[in-house]
């Protein structure tokens, strides 16, 4: 009786279960039939315009009726233009670039695995759309695939057309500055990586892909619809690129564009962001990542091609050496650097931290004092990672100027320079540090100061410290805010500077996440205070609109009188992190990105800056001028070690291994011989 | 006379724990919860039988064990006064023939000691304040603590964050961390948040699983088999995956007591189920007995035979599981803070220690001693109590029907 029952009990139970499990639907077993882009592409192809953004702003404002709007655009050319190559204009200036120096080094070895780590697997191999903006892209789009052309990183001063280029995908092209046209030449020789041709179509399609709501990336829609005025196709190897405006980097911009495989993408449509999510799609660079390379969670491979079409080229052939590039996801920080100095892992970046550059691999360590890791330190030129506290605006108290300013004045960057980055480090001036003439000449970060911040703590109401010394208001509301980072190997800076914050009455709470899930918050505004730094790569002017401008804070930021609206809603997924909506500051930025006068543009820049500095929603950090990293004595480097505008080792894929080397060290350590040291500091691109 | 110094520990629980509450700044449930738990057992008529005396002197008897529990019992009851031994605030100062008690007072500005300059607005730094006060020598002057670092103070002698090995010298006894905060002052706070966490999650599991064992027992049929199968449910979710995921979810925004409070409400959630089947099974057992069948017939209200009867019978096999409960979480805690899901940062906790000092392997090994021993007494205290309690209690030595 007793056994009776509780079976029949448990196939109850059972039962429902199984019930339950079935309702969760089939789904993750495979997407449904795939979407026919032919006929979008057509569609888009022969009705798409590239309508100025004043043109809406005057729709909006009730300047032009709908009829009038409509006219107007039915004038303008399509962005999708067709023509012979007859239509090419004869008197343009063609160059190819092959005039400059070329870099990397000749003695470069072509072979070998290099075995790297990565703290966190990749979340998809998608190079657009949710996810993809992570810490592996570089390794599948931006470090090893080729624009058109690409800026050339020593020559870096600004000629009468811009940056100076070097050929990637193009043979040569023409800049036509009036007519703000950049035309091209493709290498005939351009090949995907499965085999197929690089070709104008290529590039149409880039612009139609990079339009489509399928890829879910806002970002991008905008940037290809905006910024480019259309593509003109004259025959399969030979395309003009129209840019929207007259910028001085009008060219780079152009030259910069990666096309996009259209034989790969006919499967596009709206499950986009699923069928492709771990598909590696055809690159024009030298390394594939191979299906049977991908261990979710675990490793993850790069594969070069043996026949590469640009192996022998000038400016690519001595880079791209290793046969093979292996990363293994290593999470644990320690565990990365104990895999390092056992020489499983080929070269560390954590030796860029203080901590491990004196303390865990000083100079006298045995493997460095014994020529077997070398350590180095360059100094490159580049515009500097934004490492500071954004102050997200939308949230209460952090609304109000004097609690911003004071935070300022309450956060400590100046002791964790100097004593947790030993000095190291120079203070973060402004949002634009290293960008040359377009960083502020004499704005400086607000100094530590507890009396200046207890002063503008009292303007807001908070005047009395409670018993822990954390400042309260009249209505009981302590002082305390959320610092959100996804750094966590910047936890110890963060414990500082809460401890320094609090000798002026705040309290900061510390939210340390792991990178992905940090990021995700930041993104979705959830945040109070975040720490973090938006990565730069060598532009020519600093970007605005993204960051500041009130369009990426609120869906809805303004009343018509320009009042903040009440009923705004903040907008997620933007990287206006500080929820900034100023219309003053709106406006500038509208014209600094339409402006084409390099002076202009910095009056604008430097007049944004002071009004960014005057409302505090970003408390500036640290710049650090260099880089340094510790490598195996069998991984080489050329001579100088580096391009002007690397930002890390790493980026321009220059070294290579030496087997000969590895196998003398492997033979020296066994023997306990000694080798001599290399060198570490290359300062040939130090600033003053 | 050992019934004696019971009660006099019982009474200085019973005063810490209302001390604790006239702190906000310490947790304010378990400090209430502490003194009212000592100060009922205290004023309770302690009428103990023959059998419960006998088992206690055979406690008492089982030296190391006995010795362990004082021990551990005065480390607990002194940690609580840890501001007195390892703070940043000085004990007493002497400012202008007044004194000066900063250790609990609230936070004092560097004004009323006559600092001027950056210091007069900013909390006071007592050190700073002791060095101030001998270069003026005018009878002013600081007492400080044995260890005169709070657990969250960055302290650098030679103005670098790094680990400083042990030093008499600068009075950091064990060393400091990766960020230069003293290792002893944050492994004591460190164990008085453990070892309360530990207690506040002993009771709450207890409570609930001899709640629930007894009812399941006691009514048996359908209620037990339905409370079974619950149960047997339940603790098949995994347990560090839901206090990884509910963390997650909770709000930063939380003060570090409450993060601490839903911390401790999480484990306690998946911990209860354990208890519940011995305390079924001794309540079927004693359920089947003729002075149960006795007090039925009498009449007793299922209340009274549940907690008069049932209750204090079964309730003795409990009592040698609960030293291993504790230490089982202590480790947990430990374990979640190695892990990073633990006590928010900067809170002082063993497990972090822990974690910083297995980074620190190379170049600073006192991190990972302290902790590892510090931990590895914490436990063998505990284990030598609950292998004396358990055989003390020892059923086959003792028995009992009522």
């Amino acid at each position: 009786m007793i056994m009776r029952i509780p079976s029949k009990f448990s196939l109850t139970i059972l039962l429902a279960s199984v019930l339950l499990l079935s309702g969760c639907g089939d789904r993750g077993d495979g997407l449904g039939e795939a979407h026919d882009i032919g006929p979008e592409i057509e569609e888009h192809y022969a009705t798409f315009k590239h309508i100025p953004p004043e043109w809406n702003e005057r729709l909006a404002s009730g300047e032009w009726s709908q009829e009038e709007f409509d006219e107007q655009v039915e004038h303008l050319p399509n962005f999708f233009r067709f023509a012979s190559i007859e239509d090419l204009p004869s008197d343009l200036e063609w160059e190819d670039g092959m005039d400059l120096p070329e870099f990397g080094s000749p003695d470069a070895i072509k072979g070998g695995t290099s075995y790297g780590a990565l703290q966190d697997f990749p979340r998809t191999l998608r190079h657009v759309g949710p996810d993809s903006n992570g810490s592996f892209r570089p390794m599948l789009l931006d470090d090893v695939t080729l624009g058109i052309a690409e800026r050339h990183p020593n020559e870096t001063d600004i000629g009468p057309k811009g940056f100076h280029h070097y050929p990637g995908l193009g043979k040569e092209w023409a800049i036509d500055l009036d007519s703000q046209t950049v035309y091209v030449r493709l290498n005939p020789e351009a090949r995907w990586s499965d085999g197929e041709p690089v070709t104008a179509d290529d590039f149409m399609f880039m612009f139609f892909f990079f339009h489509s709501p399928y890829i879910q990336a806002p970002w991008y829609n905008n940037q290809y619809a905006e910024n480019f005025t259309g593509i003109t196709r004259f025959d399969e190897h030979t395309i003009a690129i129209h840019v929207a405006r007259a910028k001085p980097d009008l060219a780079t911009r152009a030259l910069g564009l990666r096309p996009i495989s259209k034989h790969f993408f006919d499967e596009l449509g709206p499950d986009f962001v699923q069928r492709y999510q771990w598909r590696f799609q055809p690159t024009t660079g030298p390394y594939v990542v191979r299906e049977e390379d991908i261990r979710r969670g675990r490793s993850i491979a790069l594969t070069r091609l043996e026949d590469w079409w640009a192996k022998d080229l000038k400016f690519w052939r001595y880079r791209f050496n290793y046969d093979r590039i292996q990363f293994n996801v290593i999470r644990d920080t320690s565990n990365m650097y104990e895999s390092f100095r056992r020489g499983d892992l080929d070269k560390s970046g954590l030796v860029n931290l203080p901590e491990y550059w004196y303390d865990r691999l000083p100079d006298d360590h045995d493997l460095v004092r014994n020529g077997y890791i070398q350590k180095v330190q360059f100094y490159n030129e580049i515009p500097r990672p934004t490492y500071g506290l954004w102050i997200n605006q939308a949230q209460p108290l952090l609304n109000n100027r004097d609690i911003r300013i004071g935070l300022h004045y309450a956060t400590n960057f100046e002791r964790v320079i100097a004593e947790y980055f030993r000095g190291d480090y120079e203070r973060m001036r402004t949002t634009s540090d290293g960008y040359g003439d377009f960083s502020h000449p004499t704005l400086t970060a607000r100094p530590f100061d507890v009396d200046k911040a207890l002063e503008y703590f009292a303007k807001a109401g908070f005047e009395r410290r409670g018993s822990d010394g954390i400042l309260v208001n009249e209505s009981g509301r302590r002082l305390s805010f959320t610092v959100t980072t996804g750094y966590r190997h910047f936890e110890d800076l963060l414990v500082i500077l809460r401890e320094e914050a609090a000798r002026a009455g705040v309290d900061f709470r510390l939210d340390i996440l792991d990178g992905t899930s940090g990021w995700k918050k930041i993104q979705e505004k959830n945040h109070e205070i975040a720490f973090t730094a938006f990565g730069t790569f060598p532009e020519m002017y600093p970007r605005y609109w993204e960051t500041f401008h009130g369009v990426n804070a609120y869906d809805d930021p303004y009343l018509p009188d320009g009042s903040p609206n009440p009923d705004r809603e903040v907008m997620v997924q933007t990287n206006n992190l500080v929820s900034m909506a100023n219309p003053e500051l709106d406006r500038m930025i509208d014209r600094y990105r339409r402006s084409d006068d390099v002076e202009e543009m910095r009056e604008l820049a430097f007049a944004m800056e002071e009004l960014i500095h005057e409302e505090g929603p970003f408390i500036p950090g640290w710049v650090q001028p260099f880089y340094r990293m510790a490598h195996w004595r069998w991984i080489r480097y050329p001579h100088d070690f580096n391009v002007k505008i690397s930002s890390g080792a790493g980026q321009y894929f220059l070294d290579w291994l030496d087997p000969d080397i590895k196998a003398e060290v492997e033979q020296a350590r066994r023997e306990g011989r000694a080798l001599e040291p290399g060198r570490v500091i290359y300062d040939q691109f130090r600033g003053d | 006379m050992p019934l004696r110094l019971t009660k006099i520990l019982l009474l200085c629980l019973a005063l810490a724990g209302l001390f604790c509450m006239a702190r906000v700044n310490f947790n304010l449930g378990s400090g209430l919860l502490l003194s009212a738990a000592a100060l009922a057992l205290y004023i309770l008529p302690w009428k103990l039988d023959p059998l419960t005396e006998r088992k206690l002197k055979r406690f008492r008897d089982i030296k190391r064990g006995y010795y362990s529990f004082i021990f551990l019992v005065a480390l607990a009851i002194l940690s609580l006064f840890a501001e007195l031994f390892a703070n940043g605030r000085a004990l007493v100062v002497k400012y202008d023939g007044d004194y000066f008690f900063p250790t609990y007072s609230s936070t004092q500005l560097g004004h009323t000691f006559g600092l001027t300059g950056r210091d007069a607005n900013s909390p006071v730094n007592y050190r700073n304040l002791r060095e101030h006060f001998r270069e003026q020598d005018n009878g002013n002057w600081v007492i400080m603590p044995i260890i005169p670092y709070s657990p969250n103070e960055n302290i650098t002698y030679d103005g670098i964050l790094r680990p400083q090995p042990p030093s008499w010298e600068h009075q950091h006894y064990l060393g400091t961390d990766s960020t230069s905060r003293d290792i002893l002052s944050r492994l004591i706070y460190g164990f008085r948040i453990a070892i309360y966490f530990s207690l506040a999650f002993m009771l709450m599991v207890y409570l609930i699983g001899i709640a629930v064992g007894c009812l399941m027992g006691y009514f048996g049929g359908w209620f037990d088999l339905l409370v079974q199968r619950m149960i047997e449910i339940w603790s098949l979710v995994p347990f560090i995956y839901i206090v990884i995921i509910i963390f997650s979810v909770v709000p930063t925004g939380f003060s570090v007591g409450t993060r601490i409070g839903i911390l401790l409400l999480i484990m306690v959630l998946f911990s209860w189920t354990g208890m519940t089947y011995y305390m079924r099974t001794a309540t079927y057992k004693e359920k089947a007995r003729d002075y149960t069948a006795a007090a039925q017939v009498i009449g007793a209200s299922t209340a009274r035979i549940i907690f008069h009867h049932i209750l204090p019978n079964a309730v003795s096999t409990l009592v040698t599981f609960m030293p291993f409960t504790l230490a089982a979480a202590v480790t947990s805690i430990t374990a979640l803070d190695f892990l990073g899901f633990g006590l928010p940062p900067p809170t002082p906790s063993i497990g972090e220690i822990l974690k910083q000092g297995t980074a620190r392997l190379d170049g600073a090994p006192w991190i990972v001693t302290s902790a590892f021993f510090a931990l590895v007494f914490i436990l063998t205290l505990v284990t030598f109590v609950g292998e004396a309690v358990r055989e003390a209690f020892d059923p086959r030595k003792f028995t009992l029907y009522r």
